[in-house]
C-alpha cells in the first residue's frame, strides 16, 4: 500500500515537470468551394489538406521533405495542426463571411485557400483587417499580390509567371528543332481566370513578335463550342493556348475533332486540362496536349518526397496528386513550418516567420527552385514546368533538368 | 469567309437548334400546354443524363440503346413529381403561379444537392461509343454524328408529340388546361390527365438527356447550362404551340451561331436573347402562341 | 370603410415603430461577426424583397431579373467611389437614379407582355446585361471592381472589422423600403393596382390608367434595389458580374417576398427572416462536408413552406388566414 502511494507520488511529480506547453491544437481555417461547379476541386483540396495534416501531425517514418518527420509542431510542444473547413460556394461575399467566422469564432491562427481568385480577393481583405496571415496556395490572378496587403502570402506562381514559362518553352523548342512558333491562337473563357491569362499571353506574344491569329473569348459552360472551334480552325495557328476549366476543356477538344480539325499543338493554362475528369472524358484526344504545370509528378528522382506523399493521397482519394492538390500540400507545409519557426501562435510572429521563409526546392514535392516571398508576399522561386500528355498521362518535358522525356513537337510539320 | 466555312456555321447552328428544341420539347408540353411552371426542368434533364451515364457504365451498352429504359424511368419520375408536388401546388387557393415557381425552384436545388451527394461533383463523360467524336463529312462541312442523331431524334420526338396531341389524350390535355371545371363535367379527371402529361414531358426530357449524354459531359450543374435557353425557346415559340418550340429552337440555334461569328463568341447568347425581345415586341404571344 | 382602413394603417405604423426599436437593439447582445453578418444579410434581402414586392406583389408584375438593378446600382456607386472618390452616401442616389431609369426603359416595352412572357423577358434582359458587363473591359469586365480600403470612415461607409455600422445602415435601408411600400399601398396607385389585379377590364372601364402607375412602380422598385446594390458593394469590398448580376440572385431577391407573402407589407421581412438564416446556416454547418446535404435541406424547406403556406408566412399571424391586403 505504501509502495503504491510512493509510485503515485512519483508519477504525479513526473507529470508535473512535463513541458508547460499543453499541446493545444493549432487551428488553421481552410476555405474552398465545396458545393457548386467547382466542388470537385474543393473536395480534392480537402483530401490533400487532410493528408498533409496527417503527415505533419502523425507518428510515422520521416518523409524527405519539410515538416515530413511528423509528430506535430515540435517548437510548440508537439502541438497538432487542426484544419477547420468552410465552403466559399465560389461566392466572394460568402468567402468573406466564412473567413471572418473562421478567424473570430473558430480562432484560426491562419487561413489557407482559395482556388478561385475572386474569393481569394475578399478573403485576403478580411485577413488583412483582422491581421491574420492568409496563405493563398493556388489562386493565380497576378493582381492578387499587387494590392499592397501586409498579411497576404502566395506560394503558387501566378499567371504571368506561368505564361512566361510557356513562351520560353516555345523559344527553346523552336531553337532546338528549327520549327519556330510564328502564329498562335488564344482560347479563353470570359471569367477572371480567362481574362487575366489571355491578357498576359497577348503581351508576351507581342514581345516575342509572334502573330496572334485569333483571340477567341468564349462563354463558360456553353451548350456547344462548335462556333469557337470553327474560329480556331480558320485561324490555323501553330499553337492554341486555351485557358479553360474542365467542362469547357472537354467540350473544345471534342468540338475540334467533330469539325475535322487536329491542331498542331495545344498549350493549356493547366486548370481544367490538368484534371482527371478531362483526361478520362476526352480519352485519346488528349494525346500530345501540352500544359504548363506547377507540379511534376514524374520528378521522383529530384524530389524523393513525391512517391510517399502521392501514395498517401492516392490511398485517400483514388487519384494521383495534380497541379492543384500538390500546391495545396505545399501551401499547408509552408504555413505549418512558419508557425513552427515562429514558436508561437501569435499572428505577428507567424507573419515574421513567413517573411523569413527560405525553403530549398528539394525539401518540397514541387519542381520549384524554392519558396521565398518578396515584399508583396509572392513566392518568386516558384518555377513552373511544361508537361505533355502521352499514354493518357502528363509527363514533364521542360525544363531539361526535370524533364523525363522529350517533347513531341508537331509545329512546322 | 469561304463558302465551306459559311455552310459550316449555318448547318452547325441548325443542328444546335434542333438540340435546343429537343431539350425544350418536354418543357413545351408541361409549361406550354399545361401552363404549369417548372423551374426544375434543367435538373430533371440532369437526372436523365446521369441515368444514361450510369446505365452505360454498368452495362457497357451505348446509351441510345437504353433510351426506352431511361424514358420509362423519367416517365415514372415525372408522374411522381406531379402527384407529390405539383398537384398540391395547383390545389392551393392563393398565389398559384408563385407557389409553382418556388416549389419547382426548391425541387431543383434539392435534386442538385442529391446528385452531388450520390454521384459526387466530378465531371463524367460517356466515351468510346460507336458515334462518339465521329463526324459526317459532307463536302467541306463536318457534322458530328452524336448531334445528328440527336437532331433526328428531335424531329421524331416532335412528330410523336404532335400525334399524341391529335389523340383523345392530347385533346383532353389541352382542354383541361383551359377549363378544368368544364372538363370535370364530361368525366375527365384533371389530376390523371396532368400526371400523364407530366410523365410524358419528363419522358421527353429523358430522351433529350440520353442523346445529350452522347456528346456532352455530365455533372450536377449541367442542367443549368440548358435551362434558360429552353425557357426562352418555349416562350419565343409561344405557349401552347408545340411546333412553335421547334421553330423557335431552330431560330435560336442559328442566331447564336451567326452572332458568334459576327460578334465575339462570348456574346453569342446576347444574340438569341435579343431576338426573343425583338420578336416579342411585335408578337407579344411569341411566334405561334395560342395563350 | 374609411375608418377601418385608417385604423389598420395606423396599426401598421405602430407595429413598424415597435419593430424598429426591437431591431435597433437586436444586434447588441451578439458580439460575434458571424451573427451580425447574418442579420445584415437578412435585412438586406428583406429590403430587396420589399422593393421587389412593390412591382411584383402590389403591382402584379413578376420580375425574375431584378438583380439587374442591384448590379447596375452597385457598379454605378462603386465606380463613382473608386474612380472619383464620390462618397457612397451620394453614390447610392446616383445608383437609384440609373437603376430607376433602367427600370423605366425595361418596363416600357415589356409591360404589355402578359404573365410568363413578361417574366422571361425580365430574365433575358438581366442576362443580356450580365453578358455585356462581363465583356466590358472598361469597367473591369470579368475581373470585377475591387474597392480599396481607405481606412475607417462613416463617409466612405468603410469599417475595419465593425459590423454594427453596416447593420444600422441596412436597417435604415429596410426602413426606407418599408415606408415606400406603406405609402404606395395607401395611395391612389395602390388602389388602382388592386383594382387591376382583381379585374383588368372592369378597372379600365372605371378609367383606371394602369400603364403610367406601373412605370412609376417599376422606377421605385428598381431604384430602391439599386441603393441596396450600392450599400452591398461597400460591405463586401469587391463586385463582379457573377456575384451581383446573376440569375440565382434575382430569384433570391424575390423569394423572401413569396415565402413571406406576396403583396403584403410584412411578408418580405418575415420571409427573409426565415429564408436567409436557413440558407446561411445550412451552408456553414452542413456545406463544409461538400456532400450536397445542405442544398437538399434548403431545397426541401423551400418546397415545404411554399406548399404549406401558399399565401405566405404572414398568414400565420393574421386572423382568418387572409394573406392579401386587398
Amino acid at each position: 500500500m505504501k509502495r503504491l502511494g510512493l509510485l503515485a507520488t512519483a508519477a504525479a511529480l513526473a507529470l508535473s515537470v512535463a513541458p508547460a506547453f499543453a499541446a493545444d491544437d493549432v487551428i488553421i481555417g481552410v476555405i474552398y468551394p465545396l458545393t457548386g461547379n467547382s466542388a470537385p476541386v474543393g473536395l480534392d483540396a480537402k483530401a490533400a489538406y487532410d493528408v498533409t495534416a496527417d503527415i505533419i501531425n502523425g507518428t510515422h517514418a520521416p518523409l524527405p521533405m519539410l515538416m515530413g518527420k511528423g509528430g506535430g509542431l515540435d517548437k510548440l510542444g508537439g502541438a497538432k495542426i487542426k484544419l477547420v473547413y468552410a465552403d466559399s460556394q465560389n461566392d466572394p461575399q460568402k468567402a468573406r463571411a466564412e473567413a471572418e467566422r473562421l478567424v473570430t469564432q473558430e480562432h484560426a491562427v491562419a487561413v489557407i485557400g482559395a482556388y478561385t481568385s475572386a474569393t481569394a480577393a475578399t478573403i485576403s481583405q478580411v485577413t488583412d483587417r483582422y491581421e491574420i496571415p492568409f496563405l493563398n496556395a493556388d489562386s493565380t490572378s497576378p493582381s492578387l499580390s499587387q494590392r499592397g496587403l501586409k498579411w497576404y502570402f502566395r506560394t503558387t506562381p501566378h499567371d504571368e509567371m506561368f505564361s512566361q514559362a510557356m513562351f520560353k518553352f516555345f523559344a527553346d523548342e523552336g531553337a532546338k528543332t528549327g520549327h519556330k512558333v510564328t502564329k498562335i491562337a488564344l482560347f479563353h473563357e470570359d471569367s477572371l481566370f480567362g481574362t487575366d491569362s489571355s491578357n498576359v499571353q497577348l503581351k508576351l506574344a507581342a514581345d516575342a513578335k509572334i502573330d496572334v491569329a485569333a483571340d477567341v473569348k468564349y462563354r463558360a459552360n456553353s451548350p456547344s463550342l462548335s462556333a469557337e472551334a470553327q474560329k480556331l480552325k480558320a485561324a490555323d495557328p501553330d499553337v492554341i493556348l486555351p485557358s479553360s476549366y474542365t467542362s469547357d476543356a472537354i467540350l473544345i477538344m471534342k468540338a475540334m475533332k467533330e469539325i475535322g480539325y487536329t491542331p498542331k499543338a495545344v498549350m493549356a493554362q493547366a486548370a481544367g486540362f490538368q484534371e482527371s475528369g478531362f483526361l478520362v472524358g476526352v480519352g485519346p484526344l488528349s494525346e500530345g496536349v501540352f500544359s504548363r504545370s506547377s507540379f511534376a509528378l514524374d520528378a521522383v528522382k529530384s524530389r524523393p518526397a513525391i512517391e510517399p506523399v502521392n501514395a498517401l493521397y492516392k490511398a485517400k482519394n483514388n487519384k494521383d496528386l495534380n497541379d492543384n492538390t500538390s500546391r495545396q500540400v505545399t501551401g499547408l507545409v509552408v504555413l505549418a513550418d512558419a508557425i513552427n519557426r515562429a514558436g508561437s501562435t501569435k499572428a505577428e510572429a507567424i507573419r515574421t516567420a513567413l517573411i523569413a521563409t527560405n525553403v530549398p526546392g528539394n525539401q518540397t514535392i514541387m519542381p520549384w527552385a524554392g519558396v521565398k516571398f518578396d515584399e508583396n508576399g509572392q513566392n518568386i522561386e516558384g518555377t513552373p514546368v511544361i508537361q505533355q500528355v502521352s499514354g493518357g498521362t502528363y509527363h514533364t518535358v521542360w525544363p531539361e533538368d526535370v524533364a523525363t522525356q522529350p517533347a513531341v513537337w508537331n509545329v512546322g510539320k | 469567309m469561304t463558302f465551306d466555312q459559311i455552310m459550316q456555321v449555318a448547318l452547325s447552328g441548325l443542328l444546335m437548334g434542333l438540340i435546343y428544341a429537343l431539350v425544350a420539347a418536354g418543357l413545351s408540353l408541361i409549361f406550354g400546354l399545361m401552363d404549369v411552371v417548372n423551374f426544375a426542368h434543367g435538373e430533371l434533364m440532369m437526372v436523365a443524363m446521369y441515368a444514361a451515364f450510369t446505365l452505360w457504365q454498368v452495362s457497357g451498352l451505348d446509351p441510345m440503346i437504353m433510351l426506352p429504359l431511361v424514358a420509362l424511368l423519367m416517365f415514372g419520375i415525372g408522374m411522381a413529381v406531379y402527384r407529390l408536388l405539383i398537384a398540391r401546388a395547383l390545389a392551393v387557393r392563393f398565389n398559384k403561379g408563385m407557389v409553382q415557381i418556388f416549389v419547382t425552384f426548391g425541387l431543383a436545388i434539392f435534386i442538385r444537392g442529391a446528385a452531388q451527394m450520390v454521384f459526387g461533383g466530378e465531371f463524367r463523360a460517356v466515351t468510346g461509343t460507336v458515334l462518339a467524336d465521329r463526324s459526317w463529312h459532307l463536302g467541306g462541312v463536318f457534322l458530328p454524328w452524336p448531334q445528328l442523331a440527336a437532331g433526328v431524334v428531335c424531329l421524331l420526338a416532335f412528330g410523336g408529340l404532335y400525334l399524341v396531341g391529335r389523340t383523345e389524350f392530347g385533346r383532353a390535355l389541352e382542354a383541361t388546361r383551359e377549363d378544368r371545371d368544364a372538363v370535370a363535367l364530361i368525366g375527365i379527371d384533371r389530376d390523371r390527365i396532368f400526371s400523364l402529361g407530366w410523365g410524358l414531358g419528363a419522358a421527353t426530357l429523358g430522351v433529350a438527356g440520353v442523346m445529350l449524354a452522347g456528346f456532352y459531359y455530365v455533372s450536377p450543374n449541367v442542367g443549368a447550362n440548358f435551362a434558360l435557353i429552353a425557357y426562352v425557346t418555349v416562350a419565343l415559340g409561344g405557349f401552347g404551340s408545340l411546333m412553335g418550340a421547334l421553330v423557335a429552337g431552330l431560330l435560336i440555334g442559328e442566331v447564336e451561331a451567326v452572332t458568334a461569328q459576327l460578334l465575339e463568341p462570348s456574346l453569342k447568347q446576347v444574340g438569341m436573347f435579343a431576338i426573343y425581345l425583338a420578336v416579342l415586341m411585335f408578337r407579344p404571344r411569341g411566334l405561334f402562341g395560342k395563350i | 370603410m374609411q375608418n377601418a382602413i385608417t385604423l389598420r394603417r395606423r396599426r401598421e405604423l405602430i407595429t413598424a415603430a415597435i419593430l424598429l426599436v426591437l431591431l435597433i437593439v437586436l444586434p447588441l447582445p451578439f458580439h460575434d461577426p458571424y451573427t451580425r453578418n447574418l442579420m445584415i444579410l437578412t435585412l438586406l434581402y428583406a429590403a430587396l424583397a420589399q422593393s421587389w414586392n412593390i412591382l411584383g406583389g402590389t403591382c402584379g408584375q413578376i420580375s425574375l431579373g431584378h438583380s439587374l438593378y442591384f448590379g447596375v446600382g452597385a457598379y454605378v456607386s462603386t465606380l463613382l467611389f473608386v474612380w472619383h472618390g464620390v462618397p457612397p452616401w451620394l453614390g447610392m442616389w446616383a445608383a437609384a437614379l440609373v437603376a430607376g431609369l433602367l427600370a423605366l426603359l425595361v418596363g416600357w416595352p415589356c409591360f404589355r407582355l402578359s404573365g410568363h412572357y413578361y417574366a422571361i423577358a425580365t430574365v433575358v434582359v438581366q442576362e443580356i446585361a450580365y453578358l455585356l458587363f462581363l465583356n466590358w473591359d472598361y469597367i473591369g469586365g470579368a475581373s470585377g471592381v475591387y474597392v480599396p480600403f481607405h481606412g475607417q470612415s462613416w463617409m466612405n461607409l468603410q469599417f475595419r472589422t465593425a459590423k454594427l455600422p453596416y447593420f444600422y445602415v441596412m436597417l435604415g435601408f429596410f426602413a426606407l423600403t418599408w415606408i415606400a411600400a406603406w405609402l404606395i399601398e395607401g395611395s391612389r396607385w395602390g388602389f388602382s393596382w388592386r383594382a387591376v389585379k382583381d379585374d383588368v377590364i372592369a378597372a379600365r372601364s372605371l378609367g383606371v390608367r394602369v400603364f403610367p402607375s406601373k412605370m412609376a412602380a417599376a422606377a421605385i422598385s428598381g431604384g430602391l434595389t439599386g441603393i441596396g446594390g450600392a450599400i452591398f458593394a461597400q460591405f463586401v469590398g469587391y463586385i463582379d458580374p457573377d456575384s451581383i448580376l446573376s440569375g440565382p440572385l434575382s430569384i433570391l431577391i424575390a423569394l423572401p417576398a413569396v415565402l413571406g407573402g406576396v403583396g403584403t407589407l410584412w411578408g418580405p421581412l418575415l420571409g427573409a427572416a426565415v429564408l436567409i438564416p436557413l440558407r446561411e446556416l445550412s451552408s456553414t454547418f452542413l456545406g463544409s462536408s461538400g456532400s450536397g446535404v445542405d442544398l437538399m435541406l434548403y431545397g426541401a424547406l423551400i418546397m415545404v413552406v411554399a406548399l404549406l403556406r401558399p399565401q405566405g408566412l404572414v398568414s400565420l399571424f393574421q386572423r382568418g388566414g387572409n394573406g392579401s391586403t386587398s
